[in-house]
């Protein structure tokens, strides 16, 4: 009788363990890519006008936040500097040096000139600096909070103090 | 409780090993299987998914080639100004050129969506990046070259 009621209950749990998701799933690949799952999430949502939740407008900024989205401004910022030149180079007349000449001869004055040269010097720098800090990060190291705090302190004053140099030659 | 503990352990092991997923048995119906072997609970095991339906490992390379090419950037610097000659001239435009073609890249992944609208922001950045190296090649044509530009620039 026992051995009847064990048979049973085995069969049932066999059968339960084809059907309940969450308990036992089977390995299938995945249908999607995660590619395909955002876009999905962002059609979906547009779709349906959905408002986003506050979020750069709330959480507290940090040092490593801000340093991040410096970062990439600095990054799009130099990468427009350069195609800026670039088309300059292309549809402007004449060559580079009877620019300079024409600049210096407009005659700013050394103050001038010494700021503009660290308003180059600092977003270059920055990016270098933070660029190294990146791939730092990209080979394992420097993960724990006091670390990236360090590391960003150091790449702070190591671009002040580059771009004040740079300025200054 | 603990027999039942170990029994999914040595099971995740096998499982690890065999990369799918391993049905096991119910803890019911303890009666007929061996006396020496643990008892299990009915629980199935879906480990990483090395899953073939995946795509292909062009991300991930595309990953490192970033990483490779942003040592070789910073590389060039020093370089550039104890040579500034032609070839590194040349190698600077094309190096800072993808440098910032592959990171606006990742911008656009990162705040365009919706399939139109990156393929059409994908496109826009292409055509901006063809510019820019043809007008920084140019450049290095016709007239000083990167290295000594910037040297000129600094000396004023």
């Amino acid at each position: 009788m026992a051995l009847l009621l064990r048979t049973v209950a085995r069969h049932s749990v066999y059968a339960s363990h084809l059907q309940f998701g969450p308990l036992c799933r089977h390995a299938v690949p995945m249908g999607t890519t995660a590619k395909e799952e955002m876009n999905k999430f962002w059609a979906k949502n547009a779709n349906l006008n959905r408002p986003m939740s506050p979020h750069i407008t709330v959480y507290r900024w940090s040092v490593p936040m801000v340093m991040s989205i410096s970062h990439r401004a600095t990054g799009i910022g130099l990468s427009g500097g350069i195609s800026l030149f670039a088309v300059a180079a292309l549809v402007l007349p004449g060559n580079f040096s009877n620019y300079l000449d024409l600049i210096h001869s407009m005659s700013y004055g050394p103050a001038f000139l010494a700021f503009s040269k660290f308003a180059l010097a600092l977003p270059v720098s920055f990016h270098t600096f933070n660029g190294i800090r990146h791939l730092r990060w990209d080979v394992g190291k420097g993960f724990k909070i006091p670390q990236v705090y360090r590391s960003g302190y150091t790449v702070l004053t190591l671009t002040l103090l580059t771009s004040i140099a740079l300025a200054s030659i | 409780m603990m027999a039942a503990l170990v029994g999914m352990g040595s099971v995740c092991r096998r499982s690890l090993l065999l990369r799918s997923l391993l049905p096991l048995r119910p803890l019911i119906g303890q009666r007929d299987r061996e006396p020496d072997r643990p008892p299990r609970l009915p629980a199935s095991l879906h480990t990483s998914p090395v899953s073939h339906a995946a795509g292909s490992k062009g991300a991930s390379l595309h990953w490192t080639a970033e990483r490779v090419l942003s040592v070789a950037l910073l590389g060039l610097g020093p370089v550039a100004y104890m040579y500034p000659v032609p070839a590194v001239d040349y190698a600077i435009a094309a190096a800072l050129t993808l440098h910032g073609h592959w990171g606006l890249g990742q911008v656009i992944t990162d705040y365009v969506h919706g399939e139109a609208k990156v393929k059409a922001a994908n496109v826009g950045l292409f055509a901006l990046s063809a510019v820019t190296f043809a007008g920084l090649c140019y450049f290095n044509y016709n007239d000083i070259g990167i290295c000594k530009a910037v040297a000129l620039l600094w000396s004023k």
